[in-house]
């Protein structure tokens, strides 16, 4: 999606450059070509055969496909599982990013503020983005093992209350956690430096005026703030959708019983695991038309995002 | 120029001369850990007992990742010439038209040899086997005779009464997890029914055509469902999630659970941990009921199409060599699969090593899935099978989580199930199960 917006606002400027620094067709088409190669090959034909396979039954090894039309979106629209894996996929969407934006602002504007250890703290918050979805994965299966884990005592105390490997809400909490663990640092990041690049003077201003802390947060800083905040959420929403995946494949592979079974990990399944070549065309065509419209209706909210400062 | 280029020409056409035969091809298997050694073991005797062909065997990480990456060469004509599939991928490859038959290429290998189960589970409608057996095994019983003999057992249970009577008994000494199983379908599912006679679906399991309906949610199997639904409750059965270990067999192996059902390839492990406390045993059969052969797991080597002679040529002499008695042997011992062949067990038996605790699995796995058979219990020959083994695991799972009743599960299970098979039916229009 990103490297998208790039693309276009690269072949408006190039338009615009024929007549500046570049002095030849050639030259800035040998610098865009490598990436709208890539861009073509990994993402625009595959998207394009997923549209193109969700209106044929598709034989796994090919030989005969046969067109179906409308057949395959009757049937995964049709299919309760389908709607329970997007209204889990939904679910997701909104607590595991608005938690992860909400910690991560807290930690922010605490780093902010020159309080002690907020300098080590800039630091140590940022380690985890080194670590890769699967790993945090496995590491988080074990600190949320129903007998070893840090719930342990809890289970000793009444038997079987902390049990993600067979409660479903439990194990959906444990992949919430592991996704918010996730995404803090990078949120951290652009939040604490978007903080940091708004200027003293204006909070000096609005102390000298009698505002406390909790005033300058509120009536300063977060609309000051809106455009980061901006970018994470957007980030987030869509990290939630396709990010996940490594998540749920290390710790719940979608159970149990299909708790965790979010959209992503349902199209992997039904592709992979079960040759079910058109099912899960069809599913990542609905599946990228909703990331679509969800996107667009971000933007329509770019409107409250204050850029000048 | 045309000096130089009728002298390449020369060089190729001799360098072709000297070796029509000879090719190297690949082998793709899904195996991993002690099994891939043995695999690799194979191959490299292979390559070393002659010099003509050269096989490069190629780890793909498991069976499904195996079969995808399959898919994937094969429509960029990228395949290997042999590749080894899991049992419940086979109406998949067989309806493929990318194989070829395994019989068809090799008119003249001692296919009658292969015992039964083996047999029944890779042939068509014909009796030709469409794959060659490779690494087999079966559903048994294990039951660790410390913790029975502490609760006053000294003897395997046979039936399930018996088993859950023992539970019982185990209980009450205090043992937290008397019986284990995942219930993963082929455990509580295909070996259930297979032994006991009993079909999962109509036209005998989809053996009679494409069109096929699951049936399981009445009869036999789906008493033993809520049976098992039932022993849990009270304590007697445990499942993965229920035991400190988080696995069965890990579970098993490590002492928590007294007995367990688990295939024949997971007695490596389990002797490695416990020993002599390990005994073994038929799994366990409902009283009054007359017991069928055990379904063949593991997986068979298939011959991909689309390759030349000589590459064929290469692939038959590999398949030769596996199914020699002596390598057949020794992947056993290395493996805890079992021999497929009725040679390889005959001189197993000969040799007096069936009875030694490295090959304690052979005789009684073979000795299972040589039961007498019938319609019901050849094997499993529905679609889109492996996607139907996640819809069982769901909905059954939503059962023991107390989120359904069990019966609906089976309910939920049978016409989803339903769906997938129409939907296969229609993915295969004019093909014809061979």
């Amino acid at each position: 999606m990103r490297s998208r917006l790039v693309l276009v606002a690269g072949a408006a400027r190039i338009a615009s450059m024929t007549r500046g620094f570049y002095t030849g067709r050639l030259s800035y088409w040998s610098l865009v070509l490598p990436i709208l190669v890539l861009i073509v090959m990994f993402f625009y034909i595959p998207v394009a055969l997923a549209f193109f396979w969700s209106f044929f039954l598709e034989r796994p090894f090919g030989g005969g496909s046969e067109f179906v039309g409308f057949q395959n979106y009757g049937r995964v629209l049709s299919d309760p599982e389908f709607w329970n894996a997007m209204w889990r996929t939904l679910i997701f969407m909104v607590v595991a990013p608005g938690l992860a934006i909400g910690l991560s602002l807290i930690l922010a504007l605490a780093a902010d503020r020159s309080i002690r250890i907020s300098q080590a703290a800039r630091n140590i918050i940022i380690w985890p983005k080194a670590v890769a979805g699967a790993s945090i994965g496995v590491v988080f299966v074990f600190i949320f093992n129903p007998f070893l884990g840090i719930f342990a005592p809890l289970n000793e105390i009444s038997p079987g209350i902390w049990n993600p490997r067979i409660d479903g809400a439990d194990a959906f909490i444990t992949v919430v956690i592991a996704q918010i663990w996730n995404g803090i640092p990078f949120n951290f990041i652009i939040l604490l430096s978007g903080l940091q690049a708004i200027p003293d003077m204006l909070a000096k201003a609005a102390a000298m005026d009698g505002s406390g802390p909790w005033r300058r947060i509120v009536d300063l800083q977060l609309p000051l703030l809106t455009p980061q905040l901006f970018l994470t959420f957007v980030l987030e929403f869509v990290g939630t959708v396709v990010e996940a995946f490594g998540l749920i494949d290390t710790m719940t592979e979608g159970g149990p019983g299909g708790a965790t079974n979010l959209l992503i990990y349902k199209i992997y399944v039904d592709g992979f695991k079960a040759y079910d070549l058109s099912g899960a065309a069809t599913q990542t065509a609905l599946l990228m038309m909703f990331v679509i419209v969800m996107v667009i209706l971000q933007f329509r909210l770019e409107r409250f995002v204050k850029y000048e400062r | 120029m045309t000096k130089l280029h009728s002298m390449t020409c020369t060089a190729a056409f001799l360098v072709g001369a000297s070796a029509v035969h000879a090719a190297n091809i690949e082998f793709w298997y899904g195996n991993t850990g002690k099994i891939e050694e043995a695999i690799q073991a194979h191959c490299a005797a292979f390559n070393e007992a002659q010099t003509v062909h050269r096989i490069t065997c190629v780890g793909q990480g498991g069976y499904e990742a195996g079969m995808q990456k399959a898919i994937a060469a094969y429509r960029s004509r990228q395949h290997p010439v042999l590749i080894q599939f899991f049992d419940a991928g086979t109406l998949d490859l067989m309806l493929s038209d990318a194989v070829v038959p395994v019989q068809e290429i090799m008119p003249d290998a001692p296919w009658n040899d292969y015992i039964n189960g083996a047999r029944s589970y890779y042939e068509t409608s014909a009796g030709e086997l469409i794959s060659q057996p490779y690494n087999g095994s079966t559903l048994i019983f294990y039951a660790n005779m410390e913790m029975l003999g502490e609760a006053g057992i000294d003897e395997v249970p046979q039936t399930w009464e018996g088993a859950m009577e023992a539970a019982r008994q185990l209980k009450d000494a205090g043992v937290a997890c008397p019986f284990t199983t995942d219930a993963h379908p082929w455990r509580v599912l295909e070996q259930f029914s297979a032994r006991h006679g009993a079909p999962i679906a109509s036209n005998n399991n989809g053996y009679g055509g494409l069109d096929a309906e699951y049936t399981f949610n009445g009869g036999p199997v789906a008493d033993h469902m809520l049976n098992l639904a039932a022993w849990r409750e009270e304590g007697l059965v445990k499942l993965d999630q229920d035991t400190v270990a988080g696995k069965y067999n890990a579970a098993f192996n490590a002492g928590e659970c007294a007995m367990m059902e688990a295939s024949t390839g997971s007695y490596g492990a389990a002797y490695g941990a416990l020993g002599n406390k390990v005994k073994i045993s038929m799994a366990p059969m409902y009283d009054g009921v007359e017991r069928r052969n055990t379904l063949i797991g593991g997986a068979s080597i298939w011959v991909m199409k689309g390759h030349d002679d000589a590459d064929y040529e290469a692939a038959r002499s590999f398949l030769d060599f596996v199914r020699d008695v002596d390598q057949q042997i020794e992947f056993t011992r290395r493996t805890g699969y079992m021999p497929v062949t009725k040679a390889a067990l005959a001189s197993l038996v000969e040799s007096g090593k069936a009875d030694t605790l490295e090959f304690a699995t052979a005789e009684m796995g073979v000795a299972s899935l040589n039961q007498p058979g019938d319609e019901n219990s050849r094997g499993i020959r529905l679609g889109f099978y492996v996607q139907f083994r996640e819809v069982f695991k769901e909905e059954t799972q939503k059962a023991f989580n107390g989120d359904q009743t069990m019966q609906t599960a089976l309910d939920n299970a049978v016409s989803r199930g339903n769906e997938l098979l129409r939907r296969f039916e229609q993915t295969y229009q004019g093909a014809i199960l061979p």
